[in-house]
C-alpha cells in the first residue's frame, strides 16, 4: 500500500451528513409507527352475550359492578398465542377476583377445543360467530387482550403475547384484589 | 433432523466467511499467493454452505416440517405449493436466510469469474466481501435463526402473510429486489479494494462497472415490479406513493444511476475517481439503509412485512460500514488521485477542466442532479422522524412534497439526458452544437404544443412531452449517425452498417436504448398521473357505469371457495364503443388469518389505456357491488419502458471483444 495524505474534508463532510441521521434513527427506536391512540380505551366496553365451547352462555353484563374482566383473543394457528398460554393458565388462580375469557378468533371451535384438551384450559373460551365482538372492539390480529374494569370500561388494550409483567402492571400484584 | 442440519450449514458458512475474510485481507496486504487461493476457496465454501442452508429451508417448507421454527411461523398445510416456496422470504428470519443465499450466489460467482485475475485487487475484494458475509451469516446463526427447533412440533401453521399470497408478482418482486440490493456488495468491495490498493485503473473499472450494472438492472426491474404489484394488488389504481419502503429501493437507484455515468468519465478521462467511489459507497450504504427501513419497524409503510428487533443491530452495522468507508476514502483518496500537476488546484485535479460543451460536464451536472434528488427523497423520508424526535409531533410527508420536488429535478434530468449524449467528450464547437441540438429541440417544443388541443393546457405534461421528444430524437440520432457514416464512407448496406456500428460500440448503444426506456417510463408516468379518470359506484345486477370510452355492466357476484381462502368475485362485462371487450372479475379474498378481506383488482391492460376495476364491497346476498372503475392512460409504458432499460443494460453489460479476449487469456 502506497502512503498518501489523509483528506480530513471527506471525514468532516461524512460526519456532518451521517451523525444527525444516525442520532435521529437511534432516537426513533421503540416508536410504533402504526400507533394511533385507541379510541375505545376509557370508553364502556361493547356488551356481549356468547356461548363458550361447551355451549354455556356468558355475558359481560354478569360482571359489571362486580369484577374486572380480561378478554383474550387467540387462535390455534397463532404461535405467540401458544407462547402466552401457560401464563394465562395460571392467571385465574393468581387473580381469583378477575373474570378471564378467551375468545376464539377466526378459527374453528373444534380445532380450538382439541388444542385446549391437550394444552389445558383454566377459564371459558367463547365462540364469536362472524367475529362480531372482535369487530366491535376492532381486533386487528392475535393475540390481543382487553382489560375491562369492574365498571365495564376498557382500561387497557394489549397487542401481542402477554407477559407476567403486563398482568401485574394492570391487574396489580397476584391475589391483591 | 432439518433444524440441526440447517444450523450446521449456517455455522459452516460463518466459519468459511470468517476464515476467508482474514486470509483475503492478509493476502491483499502481503500479496501472498497462498492466502489469495485460500480466500477464493473460502468464498466458494461460504457460497455452497449458505446456498445448501437455503435449499434445506425450502425442503422443510415444502415437506411441512413444523419442527423447524420458521416453518411453524409461516407454513400452513392449506397454502398452495407455489406460495409455500415463496414463504422463504415471507418473514424476517427466512428473508435474512434468503438474503444470505443470494449473497452466497454473488460471492461464489465473483470468486469463480474474477478469482484468478487482477492480483492487486482481487484478494482485497474477497476479504471485504467475506467480512460482510460474516455479519449476515452471524445474523442467520443468532437472532434471525430460522432453524430453531419447535418442540413439540405444531400440527399446522398460520401460512404466510395474505398480501404475499395474493398475486404471482409477489413471488418475483422480492427476489429481484434482493438481487439488486445484495448484489451491490460486490462493487462496494471492489471499490474498497481500489482504495486499499491505492489505484483505480481501466483494468479494474471495466469489471467494476459490469458487476455494478448487474444489480443495478435487477434493482430497476424490482422497482418496476413493486410498482406493478402495488397497481395490480392494492386496488387504489396507482403504482407509486412515495412510501418509505418504496423510497428505500429508489434511493440507491438514484446514486447508482449517477455512478453508472460518472464511471464513464473515470474510464474515459481518468477523472472523478473519488467522486465515482463516493457514489458507489453511497449506493451500497443506501441499500443497507433501505433494508433498515423495511426491517427496523421505525417507519410506517403499507408493506413493511418483516418488522423486528433487528433494527439496532442493523443500524450498528450501517454505522460501522459508514465509518470504515469514510476513513478509507479519507486516508487513501490521495493515493488514488495522484499528485496534481500543471498548476491544477485540488478540485480541478479531481474533476478536470470541464468545457461548457463537453459530455463530461453534462454527466457531472447529471450526477449533481441525481444526488440532489436522492437527498430530497431521503429528507422527505426521515423528516417525520426528525419532527417526532424534536418535539413529539407526529406528521407524515405525503405525496405532494415528493411530487413537487421530483417534478423539476426529473425534468432537468431529461434535459441533461438530451444534451449529454449529443455532445462529445472533450469539447464541441458551439455552431455545431447549435445545429445538432436546436432542430430536435424545435420538434420537441412543437410536440409539447401539440398536446394542448389533445389534453388541454397542462403545462407540466406539455413540458414533459417536449423534453422527452427532444431527448428521444437526440438519442435516436446517436444510433442513426454512425450507421449513416458507415454507409457513406464504406458503402455498406443499411443492415450491414447497423451490425458493424453495433459491434463497434454496443455498450454505447445499450446506454441509448436504456435512455429510450427512461423516456417511455417518464411519458407513462406523465400520462397516468395526470389524466386518470375514476368512478366509484354501487351497482345492482344489470346496472352499468361509464368511464371514459368504456362502459361496464355488473352482471352478478359469486363465491369461490379454495383451501386457503374464500373469494367473492364480481362479474363485470366491459364494452368500448358498442363492442364487447370481455368480462372483468375483480374479487375480494378472505384469508383465514385475516378478518379484513384483501382485494384483487382486475385490469384490462392496453397500450393507450388500462381499464382498472376493484371490488370495494358486496352485499351479503350478492345483490349489489360497490366498484371502483378507472381508466389510466399509458400506464403500460412504465412496465415496457423498464424492460427496455433492462434490455439496454444487458447489451451494455456484454463484454467488448477486447474484454472477451482478455478474459480468455
Amino acid at each position: 500500500m502506497s502512503k498518501s495524505k489523509p483528506n480530513w474534508g471527506v471525514l468532516i463532510g461524512a460526519a456532518v451528513i451521517f451523525v444527525p441521521l444516525f442520532v435521529v434513527l437511534v432516537m426513533s427506536f421503540g416508536r410504533d409507527p402504526r400507533a394511533v391512540p385507541d379510541a375505545l380505551v376509557g370508553e364502556p366496553a361493547p356488551t356481549f352475550e356468547l356461548l363458550d365451547i361447551d355451549g354455556k352462555p356468558h355475558a359481560l353484563a354478569d360482571h359489571i359492578g362486580k369484577r374486572p374482566v380480561v378478554l383474550n383473543f387467540w387462535s390455534t394457528w397463532c404461535l405467540p398465542c401458544k407462547q402466552e398460554h401457560p401464563l394465562l393458565l395460571q392467571a385465574p388462580a393468581a387473580w381469583p377476583d378477575v373474570a378471564f375469557y378467551g375468545v376464539i378468533y377466526n378459527d374453528e371451535a373444534v380445532k380450538a377445543d382439541r388444542y385446549l384438551k391437550r394444552a389445558g384450559s383454566a377459564y371459558p373460551h367463547l365462540v364469536d360467530p362472524g367475529s362480531a365482538i372482535a369487530i366491535d372492539l376492532g381486533v386487528a390480529g392475535v393475540p390481543e387482550t382487553y382489560f375491562i374494569d369492574a365498571s365495564g370500561r376498557i382500561i387497557y388494550k394489549h397487542k401481542g403475547p402477554l407477559t407476567e409483567h403486563h398482568l401485574v402492571e394492570i391487574l396489580g400484584p397476584p391475589g391483591a384484589r | 433432523m432439518i433444524p440441526e442440519l440447517g444450523r450446521f450449514f449456517v455455522l459452516a458458512s460463518v466459519a468459511f466467511a470468517s476464515m476467508g475474510a482474514v486470509t483475503g485481507i492478509a493476502a491483499g496486504a502481503t500479496r501472498s499467493l497462498q492466502g489469495w487461493r485460500w480466500a477464493k476457496s473460502c468464498a466458494l465454501g461460504f457460497a455452497s454452505t449458505i446456498i445448501i442452508a437455503n435449499i434445506l429451508m425450502i425442503y422443510a417448507l415444502i415437506s411441512h416440517d413444523f419442527s423447524v421454527g420458521y416453518v411453524a411461523k409461516v407454513g400452513s398445510l392449506d397454502t398452495p405449493l407455489y406460495f409455500t416456496i415463496v414463504s422463504l422470504w415471507a418473514s424476517l428470519d427466512g428473508s435474512i436466510l434468503f438474503w444470505g443465499g443470494i449473497l452466497g450466489v454473488y460471492v461464489g460467482m465473483f470468486a469463480w469469474i474474477e478469482g484468478d485475475r487482477r492480483r492487486e485487487y482481487t484478494p482485497w475484494t474477497l476479504g471485504v466481501l467475506l467480512l460482510i458475509c460474516v455479519f449476515f451469516s452471524m445474523l442467520v446463526a443468532s437472532i434471525a435463526d430460522p432453524f430453531a427447533r419447535v418442540d413439540p412440533p405444531l400440527t399446522d401453521g398460520p401460512g404466510p402473510n395474505p398480501l404475499l399470497q395474493n398475486h404471482w408478482l409477489m413471488a418475483v418482486h422480492p427476489p429481484f429486489l434482493y438481487l439488486g440490493f445484495v448484489g451491490m456488495v460486490v462493487p462496494y468491495a471492489m471499490g474498497c479494494a481500489a482504495l486499499l490498493a491505492g489505484r483505480l485503473d481501466a483494468g479494474w473499472l471495466s469489471p467494476l462497472r459490469r458487476w455494478f450494472l448487474v444489480p443495478w438492472a435487477f434493482l430497476t426491474i424490482a422497482i418496476m415490479l413493486g410498482g406493478w404489484w402495488s397497481y395490480e394488488v392494492l386496488g387504489w389504481g396507482g403504482y407509486w406513493a412515495w412510501d418509505p419502503v418504496e423510497n428505500a429501493s429508489f434511493l440507491p437507484w438514484l446514486t447508482g444511476t449517477a455512478f453508472l455515468h460518472s464511471v464513464m468519465v473515470t474510464q474515459r478521462r481518468n477523472r472523478l475517481k473519488t467522486w465515482t467511489l463516493l457514489l458507489l459507497f453511497a449506493t451500497f450504504l443506501l441499500t443497507l439503509f433501505g433494508t433498515f427501513l423495511t426491517r427496523s419497524g421505525v417507519f410506517n409503510s403499507v408493506h413493511s412485512f418483516t418488522q423486528s428487533d433487528i433494527g439496532p443491530i442493523f443500524l450498528g452495522f450501517i454505522a460501522v460500514v459508514f465509518c470504515v468507508s469514510a476513513v478509507l476514502v479519507a486516508m487513501r483518496e490521495g493515493a488514488l488521485e495522484g499528485e496534481s500537476g500543471d498548476g491544477e488546484d485540488w478540485v480541478t485535479h479531481r474533476i478536470g477542466r470541464l468545457h461548457p460543451l463537453s459530455r463530461e460536464l453534462y454527466i457531472f451536472l447529471q450526477n449533481l442532479a441525481f444526488t440532489l434528488f436522492m437527498l430530497t427523497v431521503l429528507l422527505g423520508t426521515v423528516f417525520p422522524l426528525v419532527m417526532e424526535a424534536w418535539d413529539g409531533t407526529r406528521l407524515s410527508i405525503g405525496q405532494p412534497y415528493f411530487d413537487r420536488m421530483a417534478l423539476p429535478i426529473g425534468l432537468l434530468l431529461i434535459a441533461l439526458m438530451a444534451i449529454g449524449p449529443a455532445v462529445p467528450w472533450g469539447r464541441m464547437k458551439s455552431d455545431r452544437a447549435v445545429r445538432q441540438l436546436l432542430m430536435p429541440f424545435g420538434v420537441g417544443a412543437l410536440a409539447g404544443l401539440a398536446t394542448i388541443p389533445l389534453i388541454g393546457f397542462a403545462p407540466y405534461a406539455a413540458f414533459s412531452v417536449a423534453l422527452c421528444t427532444w431527448a428521444g430524437l437526440l438519442n435516436i440520432n446517436e444510433f442513426v449517425t454512425p450507421v449513416r457514416q458507415r454507409m457513406r464512407s464504406k458503402g455498406e448496406s443499411a443492415p450491414k452498417a447497423m451490425a458493424g456500428a453495433f459491434r463497434r460500440a454496443h455498450r454505447r448503444f445499450g446506454g441509448h436504448i436504456a435512455h429510450l426506456g427512461v423516456i417511455m417510463v417518464v411519458l407513462g408516468v406523465t400520462a397516468s398521473k395526470g389524466f386518470q379518470v375514476s368512478e366509484e359506484v354501487t351497482l345492482t345486477p344489470g346496472q352499468s357505469v361509464t368511464v371514459g370510452q368504456y362502459s361496464a355492466v355488473f352482471t352478478g357476484a359469486e363465491t369461490i371457495n379454495e383451501p386457503h381462502r374464500r373469494s367473492i368475485v364480481a362479474n363485470v362485462v366491459v364494452h368500448e364503443g358498442g363492442s364487447e371487450l370481455g368480462v372483468l372479475k375483480p374479487r375480494l379474498n378472505y384469508y383465514k388469518r385475516q378478518r379484513e378481506p384483501i382485494g384483487t383488482p382486475d385490469v384490462r391492460p392496453g397500450l393507450t389505456n388500462d381499464l382498472y376495476m376493484s371490488l370495494l364491497s358486496v352485499a351479503p346476498d350478492n345483490s349489489w357491488a360497490a366498484l371502483r372503475v378507472m381508466r389510466t392512460p399509458f400506464v403500460s409504458w412504465i412496465w415496457i419502458g423498464t424492460l427496455v432499460i433492462a434490455f439496454g443494460s444487458f447489451i451494455a453489460l456484454w463484454p467488448t471483444r477486447r474484454e472477451r479476449d482478455k478474459g480468455r487469456a
